[in-house]
């Protein structure tokens, strides 16, 4: 099963992504914190990471040009979860080398949606 | 202004040189009349001095002429008459009025006894020539001229009056001298007129030259050189009103610095105020994202099943965080578009139709629990569209979310797309239909002001805070559209938004668009989603 990593620095956060996830049958890792998350998956690359993009410390467009610079982190596909909803800032993240942007409040069907379809587009397998 | 500019020299010039010219010929013309009467005088003076002249030898004589008077005078009276240039005639008349001597030019006739002397006949004349006193006259002569006569008595020492000498004597003299100094006036005149030119132009500039001056410094100010500063040292009123002008210059600085650092500040502040926003919706947005994924899922049964109670409350609260986000993302556009309302938002190629599938499906949830149907009727193939994605997904959302909420239950709303062509502009027609309350008819100019709500009372009836139409507006003006509401109260209400076709700069022809799948059908091309 598709192993998905979720940074967030709100705890609550972590674990409605999580507990979404985990409904629909994927394998769960979270961190709250950028700099550990960001060691974490260099060590053991998951197939998708859900990023937040406002956190304390190492903000997720930091931790984006960081992980994109590694060669391992280079293809793991990122679902960026924001609550800034401006056209910009989805340009400005997907340029980043994000995969795919999801703003709040979004709804639990449209983020297993979101998710499916990126770990299908990297698959190669074609989804309806 | 077409009018011919005159300089304010030309102007001070005119106005000198008519006073000095008014005054020239007043005073010429009073010099004249003058010069004209008292040389008259000094004529009629000279007149009668020169009767009593000739007078004054015949007094002495007149014992040797007798009565007849004849044939002495002769000589005399031609001598004398060189002494005057004026005297036309002298005569010398017997008391009865018999002429004895007559002298007209150099002529000078003696009547003597028997001879056909002429008498005189004039009533006046011959009072005056009877008349024991000088008496002088100014008549007319049969010739038309006009003389000045004197008529002077011959009395002996024993106080006997013989005769009477009458003299004329002419004007021409007189008038020659009048006409004389009227060509040295008109002379002094023309030259006057020259001169006065010249002087009324030098004293014109001036006063001109230091109201040139201010207005070339007002010029400069005008033309953004706001630092410069009129200088006149005329200590009258143009010094003042240059002094004035500077305090001005100096206060328009002034402001225009106060303003550039007030709009300084508001543009901080506007900042400020956009960054609070982002904030805030972050603030705001991630506990709602929390709410409504739990809530969802609780609802859905992900969770394991609920009671039944449970079950309604949680979705209850659903929808309650479902309207709260709108609210959210309501004001957030809002601030956003505020500021950004006047700029041309970035496009792309839109496919309308995908946009209207979008938003449509989000409504999917409210129509089921109200029972509403939404229908998309498609009378055509819609080209793509130069827009901004995410304002026309916000422009439709805000429409329907209105014609959603005014319906009610197991209403209907149909959203119809079809091209139309307005102002010799291609574009898209695409009009909300519900069959809610409907707007009155003086209302629907003013239902996309911001705040506004057709009834203050509809706030707790039907949510929201009068933003979403006033946002529609800005975003359909700034893509060049226009939007307007149609409506017949109490069966419903149509908005109608109307976007151009823009060409971009490098615009190819338009490609097939997507929405091709939605085959073209005439009237029902029903699209129910979610229903």
């Amino acid at each position: 099963m598709a192993r998905v990593f979720v940074i967030d620095d709100e705890p609550d956060m972590v674990d409605l992504l999580a507990t979404i996830l985990k409904a629909d049958g994927f394998e769960v890792e979270t961190d709250t914190d950028g700099r550990s998350a960001l060691a974490r998956m260099l060590a053991d690359p998951p197939d998708l990471v859900l990023l937040d993009l406002m956190m304390p410390d190492l903000d997720g467009m930091e931790l984006l040009k960081i992980l994109r610079l590694d060669t391992k982190g280079a293809d793991i596909p990122v679902l960026v979860v924001s609550a800034r909803s401006g056209h910009q800032d989805q340009l400005g993240t997907l340029q980043l080398g994000a995969n795919a942007y999801i703003c709040k409040p979004f709804s639990p069907r449209e983020l297993v949606r979101q998710v499916r379809q990126l770990l299908g587009s990297t698959d190669g397998e074609p989804r309806g | 202004m077409s009018k011919k500019r005159i300089s304010l020299q030309t102007r001070i010039a005119r106005h000198i040189a008519f006073a000095v010219v008014l005054s020239l010929v007043a005073s010429a013309l009073v010099l004249v009349v003058f010069r004209h009467r008292s040389v008259q005088r000094n004529m009629e003076r000279a007149a009668q001095t020169y009767a009593s002249l000739v007078c004054e030898p015949m007094v002495t004589k007149i014992s040797f002429l007798g009565s007849s008077g004849n044939g002495i005078l002769d000589q005399e009276v031609a001598q004398l008459r060189e002494l005057n240039a004026d005297v036309n005639r002298l005569d010398i008349v017997d008391v009865r009025g018999n002429v004895v001597l007559s002298s007209e030019g150099h002529s000078v006739v003696v009547y003597g006894d028997g001879m056909n002397a002429p008498v005189i006949e004039d009533r006046d004349l011959s009072r005056a020539i009877a008349g024991l006193e000088p008496s002088t006259a100014v008549v007319k002569e049969p010739s038309g001229e006009r003389v000045y006569r004197v008529v002077a008595p011959v009395v002996d020492q024993w106080g006997v009056h013989h005769f009477s000498l009458v003299g004329t004597f002419s004007y021409a003299g007189v008038n020659r001298q009048l006409r004389n100094s009227l060509w040295l006036s008109a002379l002094i005149l023309v030259m006057g007129l020259g001169l006065t030119q010249w002087v009324s132009m030098t004293l014109a500039r001036g006063i001109t030259r230091d109201v040139e001056r201010l207005r070339e410094g007002v010029q400069r100010i005008q033309e953004g050189h706001l630092e410069e500063r009129v200088t006149v040292n005329s200590r009258d009123e143009i010094e003042e009103l240059a002094e004035a002008f500077n305090v001005m210059a100096d206060e328009l600085l002034a402001t225009i610095q106060w303003l550039r650092e007030a709009n300084r500040e508001l543009e901080t502040l506007d900042q400020t105020k956009a960054d609070l926003v982002a904030n805030v919706s972050h603030e705001l947005k991630t506990p709602l994202t929390a709410l409504r994924g739990y809530l969802e899922l609780m609802t859905d049964g992900e969770l394991g099943g609920l009671p039944d109670e449970a079950n309604r409350a949680a979705m209850i609260c659903r929808k309650n965080v479902q309207r709260l986000s709108l609210r959210v993302e309501e004001l957030v556009q809002l601030s956003r578009f505020e500021r950004f309302m006047t700029l041309d938002p970035a496009r792309e190629e839109v496919d309308l139709l995908a946009v209207l599938d979008g938003v449509i499906e989000t409504f999917g949830p409210r129509l089921e629990e109200s029972n509403i149907d939404l229908d998309l009727m498609v009378k055509e193939r819609i080209e793509l569209l130069q827009l901004n994605p995410e304002q026309i997904e916000r422009v439709f959302f805000n429409l329907l979310d209105n014609a959603v909420k005014f319906t009610p239950e197991g209403g209907s709303v149909v959203v119809t797309a079809e091209s139309n062509a307005r102002d010799d502009s291609d574009g898209v027609l695409v009009s909300i239909e519900d069959s809610g309350v409907g707007i009155p008819r003086l209302e629907l100019v003013r239902v996309f002001d911001r705040f506004h709500q057709v009834d203050p009372s509809s706030r707790r009836r039907f949510g929201g805070m009068g933003l979403g139409l006033s946002l529609v507006r800005s975003i359909v003006e700034a893509h060049r559209g226009s939007v307007w509401a149609e409506s017949t109260e109490g069966s419903g209400s149509v908005f109608v938004v109307w976007l151009p076709r823009l060409e971009s700069g490098s615009e190819q022809p338009l490609q097939p668009s997507p929405s091709d799948k939605l085959k073209t059908e005439n009237g029902s091309g029903n699209q129910s989603e979610e229903g």
